[in-house]
């Protein structure tokens, strides 16, 4: 049996070797015929193996087939692996469409020539979105490198029984004050009042976001992530001042939790409020309608006057075009309809394996709200208040900055918060040794 | 008589030394078994419970359903049938390959006597010194520069013969280093006998040393099939299909986005590891001396 085997594979590869010598012309004149007329079967890429969200790019994908005949290869890889090779992927031998996420985890790949220009896409979609996704899909050069699929807002969230039983109130909470008073009332009634965990590195982050948008502003906050600002400003100790006050509200083995362990406290009726995505509803829903009915989210509060609640952190999901791909422009194709109405119609029809309608807050304007269950609603709401959207920290400044450097620095923060003028030096001198981008 | 008494009496004082000797070591090797135990007992308990439970209760709580529900998800989410195929495809041919290779320079190395021989010996066994992050970005240029040259991207780039070749390559240093060992063990005279009985080099090879080596190999075979079975790193970054991934990766489908259902992950653990298990029951003896192997000669 090895014999064979080996016998195999010695001789494919002589066999590959000889006919790349015969033909490298003949290879590259095959992928050119691929390309240049503009549909075609292609591969698609999938970020996920969740089921519902499988279920819904599967209905996307077979929509696509169904209109325009070209056949679609569905290769789905785990999240987290995905993103982890995706530097590599792309340079490889990548699928023609694939699911990535807005803002500079996009730029990033864009600015090295690594995803395909969707500026003639965006031509005959663009209408179908509100400017802020579209900024969102352009890369640093202007031209257009993604496609939005879905969004979700971080914001407070929080259980309405629970919130009734303390005599609390969305409009009750709104500002510093009411919010450290919400969080006093919390913890009298022996509940942890804002369930933190940070063991994967990510999960406080959106609050270094947010405190940071509320203090000191969008701008600053973006100007922060791109290296336009210092970490050593005071208004970034003032952000970890304003972060201490609320230590004594959490749970006290933040770093022993990953996000589903505060979750859990909250789901448990043990904690009063948690700073999330609000991605996390389905597991709520998993639970029990009930525990879904009783979700709620608010925005963060104000804390300073002059920004409000301008800001909120509302990852976009979407899609991209791999340049190092087969098909360009059937990638291309593949995305106009999945950005168009009547893809994102298929991926809103599709129903999970007990025949339930999959939550999913699109991106697309066309999508009716009226069908929004009450949680999608308040999301919506949360996301129509602010301004300006940020991308989450992990996906608004370098990849090898946020998950290497940040990360671990929130970590020994949390360890011990009176360290915190050594640890923001840490950072900005860890950033002013990032070799350049290539 | 009382030198008896006396005897005895340093007899039975002796014996109750060795006794509370043996009761210490009892104690310590059972507080060692219990360590090593323990995860694998606390992983096949989780694979039991449902996720929705222990998300509702805690990870302490007293459980109200115990089931195979986990399994049954398991082995439909993991696909094991591709998977598994996939990582025979992988695993079988690296491991005869690297033996194959292994054997030859080991042969070479330890049979023969000129210039550079230990020198090549050292050069091999270097090559483990090496740690697989450092060298996978050039690896990875390599394959994907070879296959845009010879016009066929997915010639070892995202390819099976990819993910073996670069398993031999890491694995023949420490399987030569291990058979040249071995070999220095078999007398010489056998060599030199078969060199006047007019043996070619590879006669000698084949019908002489091969033979010889097989418990070697056999053990070597069992470590090397753990191995690679194992991997996840090389599969991970040398390809980008998953569904040509091996069961290492399969695991991974388990897992989601943002939510992970540990008890479902306990489960595809035990399933992952069984047949590494099984093939370490059968040959248990090999593995044992596999360990061993090359301790005392060097």
């Amino acid at each position: 049996m090895s014999e064979v085997k080996n016998g195999i594979s010695r001789r494919s590869v002589l066999k590959g070797a000889a006919v790349g010598g015969l033909g490298i012309a003949a290879g590259g004149s095959l992928l050119a015929g691929c390309g240049s007329d503009g549909t075609g079967a292609l591969a698609f890429g999938a970020r996920t193996v969740d089921a519902g969200p499988t279920a819904q790019l599967k209905a996307l994908v077979a929509a696509y087939t169904a209109k325009t005949g070209n056949e679609v290869t569905y290769n789905a890889t785990e999240s987290n692996a995905f993103q982890n090779n995706l530097s590599q992927y792309l340079q490889g031998t990548p699928d023609d469409a694939f699911q990535w996420m807005a803002g500079y985890r996009m730029q990033f790949f864009a600015e090295q020539g690594l995803l395909v220009d969707l500026t003639d896409v965006w031509n005959e979609i663009g209408s179908q979105y509100a400017d802020s996704y579209k900024t969102a899909a352009t890369g640093l050069d202007g031209k257009q490198y993604f496609v939005p699929q879905s969004w979700y807002p971080w914001g407070m969230h929080f259980r309405k029984s629970m919130f009734a039983d303390l005599g609390l109130s969305a409009d009750t909470v709104t500002n510093w004050d009411e919010f450290l008073k919400m969080l006093d009332g919390m913890k009298k009634k022996g509940l942890v009042g804002f369930a933190a965990g940070d063991k994967g590195g990510w999960e406080a982050m959106g609050t270094f976001d947010i405190l940071n948008a509320r203090i000191n502003g969008y701008q600053f906050h973006v100007d922060l992530l791109a290296g336009r600002e210092k970490w050593t400003d005071a208004k970034v100790l003032d952000v970890f001042t304003h972060w201490e006050q609320l230590i004594p509200y959490m749970n006290p083995n933040v770093l022993d939790l990953e996000w589903d362990g505060a979750m859990q406290l909250l789901l448990q009726k043990k904690a009063g409020s948690m700073l999330m995505g609000s991605w996390f509803g389905g597991n709520f829903k998993e639970q029990s309608e009930a525990d879904y009915a009783d979700l709620s989210i608010i925005p963060f509060p104000e804390i300073n006057p002059e920004f409000g609640r301008d800001t909120v952190d509302a990852p976009i999901d979407g899609f991209c075009v791999a340049a190092n791909g087969a098909n360009n422009a059937g990638g291309a194709d593949f995305l106009k309809f999945a950005g168009d109405m009547e893809g994102v119609q298929a991926m809103l029809d599709a129903k999970d394996a007990d025949g339930k309608s999959i939550p999913m807050t699109s991106a697309n304007k066309g999508q009716d709200t009226s069908t929004y269950d009450a949680f999608q609603k308040e999301q919506l709401a949360v996301m129509d208040e602010a301004t300006y959207i940020t991308q989450f920290l992990d996906r608004d400044t370098r990849p090898d900055f946020a998950g290497p450097v940040v990360g671990p620095a929130i970590q020994s923060w949390f360890k011990n918060p009176k360290d915190v003028n050594k640890i923001v030096d840490t950072l900005q001198a860890q950033w002013d040794a990032l070799p350049p981008l290539a | 008589m009382s030198i008896d008494v006396e005897l005895q009496a340093a007899a039975t004082k002796y014996r109750n030394k060795q006794k509370i000797k043996d009761r210490f070591i009892s104690l310590f090797i059972g507080i060692f078994a219990v360590v090593w135990i323990f995860p694998i007992a606390w992983t096949i308990w989780s694979s039991l419970r449902p996720y929705k439970e222990v998300r509702a209760n805690g990870l302490f709580s007293v459980p109200k359903v115990l089931n195979l529900a986990n399994y049954a998800d398991a082995i439909s989410r993991m696909e094991l049938p591709t998977y598994f195929f996939n990582t025979a495809l992988i695993t079988i041919p690296a491991v005869f390959l690297t033996l194959f290779f292994g054997s030859l320079i080991a042969f070479v190395v330890s049979r023969y006597s000129f210039k550079w021989n230990v020198s090549l010996l050292l050069l091999f066994t270097a090559g483990n010194l090496l740690p697989a992050q450092l060298v996978f970005i050039p690896v990875f240029k390599m394959y994907i520069t070879l296959g845009k040259a010879v016009g066929i991207p997915r010639l070892l780039y995202d390819s099976p013969w990819g993910v073996v070749l670069i398993h031999v390559a890491f694995q023949m240093g420490f399987a030569t280093f291990v058979l040249s060992s071995y070999m220095k063990t078999v007398p010489k005279e056998i060599s030199e006998s078969a060199m006047v009985d007019g043996a070619t080099v590879f006669t000698h090879y084949t019908k002489v040393m091969l033979p010889l080596l097989r418990p070697a190999l056999a053990s070597l075979a069992v470590l090397m099939t753990t191995w690679i079975y194992n991997d996840f790193f090389w599969a991970l970054v040398l390809m980008s299909t998953d569904s040509k991934r091996p069961i290492t990766s399969a695991l991974g489908r388990l897992q989601g986005e943002f939510v992970t259902d540990y008890n479902l992950l306990a489960a595809g653990a035990v399933i992952a590891a069984l047949p590494t298990l099984i093939v370490f029951f059968i040959l248990r003896k090999q593995f044992v001396s596999g360990l061993t192997l090359g301790s005392t000669k060097g």
